[in-house]
C-alpha cells in the first residue's frame, strides 16, 4: 500500500569515476589536453592565453579580446564572420583578470578549418582604426548601460577593495576607453597573445591528424617565460554605501580576500560555504529569501585565482530592508562561529554535495572542465576523491572552527549600492 | 536522433521515458499546460506565482527542496506565456525521491499563509530585480500590449502590475491549483539509464493513485489581425535610445515558425547577418542590432531590437532600416548564405541535445505541440526550407501594417 508520508530509501553514491584527457606538451611550459571520448559529433576547443586584465594598461586587455577577428589584409571583419559561419561555428571570447579564453565550439568536420580562419585572422590581423573605433564606441555605451545597475556598482566597488592596490583592483572608468591607441593594442596583441599561449584543449572525436595539425601550428605562440601573478593581497576592511538615486533596490557585497585549492583549508570551506550560501537550501536563502521574502536570491561563493581568491555574499534586496538584510547576514555568519551543525542538516549538505560531484563529472565536457579546474593548480584528479573522503568524514566542530577562523564580521569588506 | 518510449495512466497522465546507458545522473520533467496566457486579466502574475508556490510544500512532505537535496538532487522550474515547467536532476539511483515529490505536488499541495506572504515577497522582488531597477528593463511590460490588443500575451509572465501579486488570495490559488494541476495536464519524461518495465512500474506506483480531472478546455481572446502599424515612445532614465520592431508572426504548430525562425536569423542574428552588416558597420548608425523570434505557441513575434549611436535619430534609423527591409524582401537570399543560417542551427542542435535535461525537457514540449517526436523531425523541417519560401514570407512578415514599434528615448540630463 501506497503511504506518501514515507521518503523512499535513499542510495548513496559509491564511487565517481574520473578520466583523465590525454596530455600533450606543445613546449616546456606549454600543454595540450585532449578529451576524445565523445559519443556525438560536437567538439569545443580552447585557447588560453596570457592576456588577462590585469596585464597591460586599464581597458586594452578589454579591447585586444573584441578585436581578435577584426580583419587581416586581405580580409575584413565582416568576410571572416562569414568564414566563420559558414562552418557553423560558434566562438567566444572570455576574458577574467588573469587570462583570455578563445573557444571554437563546432562539429568536428568543421574544426580543422575554424582552426585556419583562427590562424589567418590571428597571424595576420592589422587591428584597423575603424574597427577599433566602433568597438571603442560599443564599450562606452555598454559601460553607461551597467553604470545604471546597482549590481554593478557594488561589485566593481568590492573587487576595487578586496584587491586593494594590486593590478586586480582596477576600476574602469569611461575616459579609459579614449586612452588607448592602435599601437598600443597591437604591441599588447604581440607581447601576451602572440607570444602568450598558455593552454590548448580539445574536447571530441577529431581525427589524430586534425589534432596534430593544431598542436604542431599552435606551437609559435607558446609563452617563453612562465607567466607570473600576484601572490599577496589582503583586503581594505571597509564599509562604503554607495548612493543611486531612484534605486528600488540595493545591492549588497560582503567578502574578504580568502585563498584557493592549493589551502589546507579549502575543501572543509567548500563545505562550510555551501551550508552558508551555496544553494538553495543554504541558509542565507532559507532565511532571506524564503522566510524573510527580502530578495529574488542571495549566494555565497569562493571565487579563485591563481595564487589566491576571495569569499564573496552577493544579493540584491528591496531597498527599505537593506540594513534589515545586511543583519540577517551578519547573523547567519556569527551562528556558524556559535553554534554547532546539527546532524540532520550536515547529513543533507553531504547527499547534496555528493550528488553535485556526481553530476560534475558527467560527460566528456563536464569531465574536461573538472580536470581543468584542477590543473590550474598543478594539482591532479586526486583532489576530487580527497574530496569525496573530506565530506563524508567532516564533523560539526571542524566547521564552527573553520567558521571561527576565517568569517569574522571585523574582517569582511561591506559594500551597498542604491 | 532522440530514442524514447510513451505511456499513458488512466487518469490521463502522458508519460515519455527517454533512456540514456551513458549517464549515472537521470531528470525527471514535469510540464503543466498551464502558463501567463491561462490567466484573467485582472490576476495576473498567477501562473509564475504558482510555480514559486509549488516549492512550499505539498500535502504529505513539508519541504520539496530539502528532501530531493537529501538524495543528491537539485530542481527548479520555470514559468513561460504558455507552460510551467518542472525539472529534478539526480543520482540515477534516487529516481524513487524524485517521483514521490513529484507525484505527491500533483496529488495536493499544502502550502501555508506564511509561505504565500513570503513568495509574494521574493515575486515583487524578482519584479523590481528583472523589470524595474534595471535599464531597458520594463521593455516587455511596454511592447506585448502594444502588438496584442486581445490575446493574453498582452501581459508578461511577471505580471501586468506589481498589484496583481500583493491581492493575490489564498481561495483563488487553490482554485487555480485545483483546475490546472491534475495529471491530464500532465506530461511527465524520465530520462536516465532505466529499462521501461522499471519506469513503468515506478511511475504507476506514485502517479496512478491520483484522481483524474478531466483536462482544462482552453479558449483564449482571438488576436484581431494587425492591420496598421502602431507606435509608443516613452522616456526613460537610459544612457542610450533603444528601439523594438515586433512584427507578428505564424503560431509554434505551422511551418511559417520554421521559416520566420531562420528570417530572424538571416537579418539579424549574427556578425553576418544583414541587418548588422547594413545598419552597423555600413552605415554606423546603430551601437547593436539583432533579430529574434518569442517562440510562442500562439501567434508570436519577430523582434527587430537594438540601440542608436549618439546623435543618430530615431526617424534616420526607422529611414535606413525599412529600406533595408524592402532590399531583404525584393531580393532572394542565395543559398550559400541560406546553407550558412542552417548549419549554425544543425551545431546548435547538436550542442543542446548532449544535456539529458535539455533532451528531457524538449520531449515534453514537443508532446505537448502534439508529437515527442516532432524533436526528431524539426531539423528535417529546417533544412528544407528553400530560398523561394524564406523570400515569400520576408514579403508576408516584415510590413509596416503588421508591425508595432516600441522606442525608448534617453531622458536628457538624465
Amino acid at each position: 500500500m501506497l503511504d506518501r508520508k514515507i521518503a523512499p530509501k535513499i542510495t548513496d553514491i559509491e564511487e565517481i569515476k574520473f578520466i583523465y584527457p590525454q596530455k600533450m606538451e606543445l613546449s616546456d611550459l606549454v600543454p595540450m589536453y585532449w578529451m576524445k571520448e565523445v559519443p556525438n559529433a560536437t567538439s569545443r576547443i580552447d585557447f588560453y592565453f596570457d592576456a588577462g586584465t590585469v596585464r597591460g594598461k586599464s581597458v586594452l586587455a578589454s579591447l585586444t579580446a573584441g578585436l581578435i577577428f577584426s580583419g587581416t589584409k586581405e580580409k575584413d571583419s565582416t568576410t571572416l564572420h562569414n568564414l566563420l559561419d559558414d562552418s557553423g561555428a560558434y566562438f567566444d571570447v572570455g576574458l577574467t583578470q588573469e587570462s583570455a579564453l578563445v573557444s571554437f565550439y563546432a562539429l568536428n568536420d568543421q574544426m580543422l578549418n575554424i582552426f585556419r580562419i583562427f590562424e589567418d585572422a590571428f597571424e595576420n590581423g592589422v587591428f584597423p582604426q575603424k574597427e577599433i573605433d566602433e568597438l571603442v564606441n560599443d564599450r562606452k555605451q555598454k559601460f553607461l548601460v551597467n553604470y545604471e545597475k546597482v549590481s554593478f556598482l557594488a561589485q566593481r566597488e568590492f573587487q576595487k577593495q578586496i584587491f586593494n592596490g594590486t593590478p586586480y583592483s582596477r576600476l574602469i572608468e569611461l575616459s579609459d576607453y579614449d586612452d588607448v591607441s592602435r599601437t598600443e593594442i597591437i604591441d599588447f596583441f604581440n607581447q601576451f597573445y602572440k607570444n602568450g599561449l598558455m593552454k590548448v584543449v580539445v574536447v571530441g572525436d577529431l581525427p589524430q591528424t586534425t589534432v596534430d595539425y593544431i598542436a604542431g601550428q599552435s606551437r609559435k605562440w607558446c609563452v617563453q617565460a612562465r607567466p607570473e601573478f600576484q601572490s599577496d593581497f589582503s583586503n581594505n576592511i571597509k564599509t562604503i554605501k554607495l548612493e543611486k538615486k531612484d534605486a528600488i533596490q540595493s545591492a549588497i557585497r560582503v567578502g574578504k580576500t580568502l585563498f584557493n585549492k592549493e589551502h589546507d583549508d579549502y575543501l572543509a570551506f567548500t563545505i562550510l560555504n555551501t551550508i552558508l550560501g551555496e544553494f538553495f537550501g543554504s541558509r542565507l536563502m532559507k532565511n532571506i529569501r524564503e522566510d524573510k521574502g527580502y530578495t529574488y536570491g542571495i549566494g555565497s561563493y569562493l571565487s579563485e585565482i591563481n595564487k589566491s581568491g576571495y569569499f564573496l555574499i552577493g544579493t540584491e534586496v528591496g531597498s527599505d530592508v537593506r540594513d534589515k538584510a545586511l543583519d540577517e547576514i551578519k547573523k547567519e555568519i556569527e551562528l556558524l562561529q556559535n553554534e554547532l551543525i546539527i546532524e540532520d542538516e550536515l547529513e543533507l549538505v553531504k547527499n547534496y554535495l555528493l550528488g553535485q560531484a556526481l553530476k560534475s563529472a558527467d560527460g566528456p565536457y563536464a569531465m574536461m572542465d573538472l580536470f581543468l579546474a584542477v590543473e590550474s593548480h598543478g594539482m591532479n584528479l586526486d583532489f576530487y576523491n580527497k574530496f569525496i573522503h573530506k565530506i563524508q568524514t567532516i564533523k560539526p566542530q571542524e566547521l564552527l572552527d573553520l567558521a571561527r577562523k576565517h568569517l569574522n564580521w571585523d574582517s569582511m569588506t561591506i559594500i551597498t549600492a542604491g | 536522433m532522440i530514442q524514447f518510449e510513451r505511456f499513458e495512466l488512466d487518469n490521463g497522465l502522458k508519460v515519455i521515458f527517454h533512456k540514456d546507458v551513458s549517464t549515472p545522473m537521470a531528470v525527471v520533467n514535469v510540464l503543466y499546460d498551464v502558463g501567463a496566457r491561462d490567466e484573467s486579466e485582472e490576476q495576473t502574475g498567477f501562473a509564475h506565482l504558482f510555480e514559486h508556490l509549488m516549492f512550499g510544500g505539498s500535502v504529505n512532505i513539508p519541504e520539496f527542496d530539502s528532501a530531493l537535496q537529501m538524495a543528491g538532487g537539485e530542481s527548479n522550474a520555470f514559468t513561460s506565456n504558455d507552460i510551467t515547467n518542472y525539472y529534478d536532476v539526480f543520482p540515477a539511483n534516487n529516481l524513487d525521491t524524485a517521483l514521490w515529490l513529484e507525484s505527491d505536488r500533483m496529488f495536493s499541495l499544502a502550502f501555508t499563509d506564511k509561505s504565500l506572504e513570503v513568495q509574494r515577497q521574493v515575486v515583487i522582488e524578482e519584479f523590481k530585480q528583472r523589470y524595474l531597477n534595471q535599464p531597458y528593463g520594463d521593455v516587455w511590460l511596454l511592447l506585448r500590449p502594444l502588438a496584442y490588443k486581445k490575446h493574453p500575451y498582452k501581459w508578461a509572465t511577471i505580471g501586468k502590475e506589481i498589484s496583481h501579486i500583493e491581492n493575490a488570495k489564498m481561495e483563488d490559488i487553490r482554485s487555480f491549483f485545483q483546475r490546472f494541476y491534475c495529471p491530464s495536464n500532465a506530461i511527465v519524461c524520465v530520462a536516465g539509464n532505466f529499462e521501461l518495465d522499471y519506469v513503468k512500474e515506478k511511475i504507476s506506483y506514485w502517479f496512478a493513485s491520483i484522481p483524474s480531472v478531466k483536462k482544462p478546455f482552453r479558449i483564449l481572446p482571438v488576436e484581431p489581425i494587425q492591420s496598421e502599424f502602431r507606435e509608443l515612445t516613452v522616456e526613460r532614465k537610459v544612457p542610450a535610445d533603444a528601439f523594438y520592431y515586433a512584427f507578428k508572426m505564424s503560431e509554434r504548430k505551422s511551418e511559417g515558425y520554421y521559416v520566420t525562425d531562420i528570417l530572424s536569423d538571416a537579418i539579424g542574428r549574427e556578425k553576418s547577418s544583414q541587418l548588422y552588416i547594413t545598419l552597423k558597420k555600413e552605415k554606423q548608425l546603430v551601437s547593436e542590432i539583432s533579430a529574434y523570434i518569442t517562440g510562442s505557441l500562439d501567434e508570436g513575434l519577430l523582434i527587430i531590437s537594438g540601440k542608436l549611436n549618439d546623435g543618430v535619430s530615431f526617424e534616420r534609423l526607422d529611414e535606413a532600416l525599412w529600406d533595408c527591409l524592402e532590399t531583404i524582401k525584393n531580393v532572394e537570399l542565395s543559398e550559400l548564405e541560406l546553407d550558412r543560417l542552417k548549419i549554425k542551427i544543425r551545431t546548435a542542435k547538436e550542442f543542446q541535445e548532449q544535456g539529458l535535461l535539455n533532451r528531457a525537457m524538449n520531449l515534453c514540449f514537443f508532446e505537448l505541440l502534439g508529437d515527442a517526436n516532432g524533436v526528431n523531425e524539426e531539423q528535417q523541417i529546417y533544412q528544407s526550407i528553400s530560398t523561394k519560401i524564406l523570400h515569400e514570407f520576408a514579403n508576408e512578415v516584415l510590413r509596416k501594417e503588421n508591425c508595432s514599434l516600441l522606442k525608448i528615448k534617453a531622458e536628457k540630463n538624465a
